[in-house]
């Protein structure tokens, strides 16, 4: 669907891509992270081709990134906003427009859209009239509106309270089944977890994890195990078969937070412990992307 | 192109719609009307003037001479002694008496104008003017001349002046008419130029603070939003100006013809048909000889639709050239009040072009700072508009327009350069240091 390769971007004494190259799949949805200040806007306005990359190119749909791409790209930039003093039907509409449809086409859609999104009386109203939350569903609609293949969405859920930010990321989910391809960017580690396919990780404008989220995850595994139990065990004794990372006592419940040695099994653990103590509960400790994300960008620091 | 055009209606709309563009556009004819028919008025009264009842108490033997009465002073003279008429004042219908004692013709001395009001300077002076008058033409008869001779002397001048047009015609001309077109045209054409240039900013500050700009420009390209803005927003102004002089034109000449039908009712109970021409005889001189007058005598021979037209093309080249500029200092703050910094050298031609104008342009519209003022074109919309009235060559009206389109494909071409990047720049203070290293990015 999209693969940027080799990108360089230079600002006067800033390097704000250095040599970035990643690939997105056709039906996914891309989750593009980093701290800020990484370059994550920098590569997305060369994408939407706000700005041109000084070396490097990106291949949409197996054709060089040109102009006749806007009307199939959808963006929803981080600083976004609208006209004040517009009526939202008439601003959604020029959007629209701007990107190639029809009125009559725009017209239908945004009426589709309104409908759907329970935002029916709000055609003739103005945007300094709407909360910050309904501002950004009409961002939402203006955003996808032309039914692109490809759509941006810069921390799409900032603004909006729990209720709203499911109903967009159901919305989000449906135009995938159908067919979107989504790039999503944001700090927001568990929305990724929850929606991603796939990550790449950028840091200082450069490219430094990628890879579908599973295999990242799977990755990350270190054999870390959360355990609890009742009854006596000597914590202080070395063991061979793992090391305790925390420990914590509670109405006689141990919990511990124990990290496998090499070469050692969940069962060797168990079987050393069955005799001794009675166990409550065993679970692996799995990486969040936050974990990892955290990890990465110190290591690098 | 098509979303060009989609930019230009948007910006076109959004404005024209507002309320106080249609208050303002309504409104201004209103004023100008109302003003023109106050001076006017004022011109029609100041001829008509009041007339002063003057009796005039004369114990001096050796003039003999009697004065004149004229319209704004009428002289009666009484045999009653100076005291018997000031207390009778009122009661014989004077407004004033006039005082004359034994004076020697050569010093007059001691002469009194009493009355129940202060007499203001213009009779004080109609009477000085009068009684010296008596005085000459009795020292005059002294001298032999007879009353015909008199009477023979008197020949009124009435300069016509007249300017030698290009093809040799005599054309009715007026340096005071010529003077006011030409600070009128140089007025509207600065505050066009500014009030317009600065909505250009305006509207992309307020792109930027809405932070609609990057939804914009996913779409379109910095150019074409930049040049939507000032074409459409050039529109309005055209739109503006265009009702303008519709409104004023329908208003004045309701007013006027108001006021004339007024004067006729009352005028034709009294059944008085001469006094009705004498009315309109006044108004006819009032409006002819007042600066109301000598414009509208010289506009007739100025070839409005010419100034119109050439005000509309420097309108637009100016606007242009200076607009784009504007645009370019919106895309480089956040708020207007940041805009101080870049304003000044913006706003310091434009000052400039309109101070010297109206000073060294109008006393010699013909100088070399009159022609170089026209010639550059961040000041020449303002200089050609006040030459305009005085006549100038065709070749130099060419060349400035030339120079005019030439200097705004130059500030558009600089313009769009800063502002591509100045829009995406949030939340930093921006130097002029800064804005010229945008000038050199690539893409």
């Amino acid at each position: 669907m999209l693969s940027v390769n080799n990108i360089v971007k230079q600002y006067a004494e800033h390097r704000a891509l250095d040599d970035v190259s990643l690939r997105v799949e056709q039906g996914k949805i891309f989750g593009l992270l980093g701290p800020n200040g990484a370059g994550k806007t920098s590569l997305i306005r060369i994408i939407t081709q706000i700005t041109a990359p000084d070396s490097g190119e990106v291949i949409f749909s197996g054709q060089r990134l040109n102009s006749n791409h806007i009307a199939r790209i959808g963006y929803l930039p981080e600083e976004r906003g609208l006209y004040k003093k517009m009526e939202i039907g008439e601003q959604v509409l020029y959007l629209a427009r701007l990107k190639g449809l029809s009125t009559a086409e725009a017209t239908k859609r945004v009426r589709y859209w309104f409908e759907k999104l329970e935002m029916g009386g709000w055609w003739n109203k103005k945007v300094e009239d709407l909360s910050k939350g309904m501002q950004q569903k009409v961002q939402f609609v203006a955003t996808i509106l032309h039914q692109p293949e490809l759509i941006i969405l810069d921390e799409p859920f900032s603004g909006f309270d729990p209720v709203n930010a499911e109903i967009i990321k159901n919305e989000i989910l449906e135009l995938n089944k159908q067919g979107a391809t989504f790039i999503f960017s944001t700090h927001r580690m568990e929305s990724v977890e929850e929606l991603c396919d796939s990550i790449a990780l950028i840091h200082r404008s450069k490219k430094i994890l990628d890879g579908s989220v599973e295999e990242i995850k799977e990755k990350y595994r270190n054999n870390t195990y959360w355990l609890e139990y009742e009854g006596q065990y000597n914590t202080d004794l070395p063991s061979d078969i793992f090391d305790i990372l925390h420990k914590e006592l509670k109405k006689g419940k141990t919990t511990l937070k124990v990290q496998l040695k090499e070469g050692r099994s969940a069962n060797n653990m168990l079987a050393a412990l069955l005799p001794v103590v009675n166990i409550q509960r065993l679970d692996e400790v799995i990486p969040t992307m936050n974990d990892i994300f955290i990890d990465k960008v110190k290591t690098k620091d | 192109m098509n979303k060009i055009l989609l930019i230009i209606q948007r910006e076109y709309l959004s404005r024209v719609k507002k309320k106080s563009f249609i208050v303002m556009t309504l409104l201004t004819p209103v004023i100008f009307a109302g003003f023109y028919g106050i001076m006017i008025y004022f011109s029609i009264q100041g001829i008509k003037g009041t007339t002063n009842k003057i009796a005039v108490v004369n114990t001096n033997k050796t003039l003999t001479e009697k004065l004149v009465s004229s319209k704004n002073a009428t002289y009666t003279y009484v045999n009653k002694p100076l005291a018997a008429m000031k207390a009778d004042l009122a009661k014989d219908g004077y407004d004033y008496v006039l005082y004359l004692p034994e004076f020697s013709l050569n010093a007059p001395a001691g002469i009194q104008l009493l009355g129940t009001k202060q007499a203001g300077l213009n009779l004080n002076n109609k009477v000085s003017d009068d009684v010296e008058n008596a005085i000459r033409n009795q020292k005059l008869k002294q001298s032999g001349l007879a009353q015909q001779d008199l009477d023979n002397l008197k020949s009124s001048v009435d300069i016509d002046m007249k300017k030698i047009g290009e093809t040799g015609k005599e054309e009715d001309s007026s340096a005071g008419a010529s003077t006011i077109i030409a600070y009128v045209g140089g007025i509207l054409m600065f505050m066009f130029i500014l009030l317009y240039g600065i909505q250009v900013m305006r509207g992309v500050i307020e792109e930027k603070t809405n932070r609609i700009i990057e939804v914009m420009i996913s779409s379109v390209k910095p150019f074409q939003l930049m040049m939507g803005k000032i074409i459409g927003i050039a529109m309005v102004g055209l739109t503006q100006f265009i009702l303008w002089i519709v409104l004023t034109g329908i208003i004045s000449t309701a007013v006027v013809k108001i006021y004339a039908d007024k004067t006729n009712i009352t005028q034709s109970s009294v059944s008085a048909a001469l006094k009705k021409q004498n009315e309109n005889k006044i108004f006819k001189e009032a409006t002819e000889k007042s600066p109301i007058g000598n414009i509208q005598k010289s506009l007739a021979n100025l070839n409005l639709t010419k100034i119109i037209t050439l005000f509309l093309f420097f309108f637009l080249g100016g606007y242009l050239f200076y607009s784009a500029l504007y645009a370019a200092i919106g895309s480089a703050v956040d708020s207007e009040t940041e805009t101080q910094q870049f304003m000044f050298p913006v706003m310091l031609p434009l000052l400039l072009g309109y101070s010297l104008s109206l000073s060294v342009v109008t006393n010699d519209p013909y100088g070399n700072m009159a022609f170089w003022l026209s010639m550059i074109p961040f000041t020449s919309p303002i200089a050609m508009m006040v030459r305009l009235p005085y006549g100038v060559p065709d070749w130099q009206l060419a060349l400035s327009m030339a120079l005019l389109i030439l200097g705004f494909i130059g500030t558009v071409w600089v313009a769009s350069r800063i502002y591509r990047v100045g829009i995406l720049m949030y939340g930093k203070k921006t130097s002029m240091k800064e804005m010229i290293k945008w000038f050199t990015y690539k893409n």
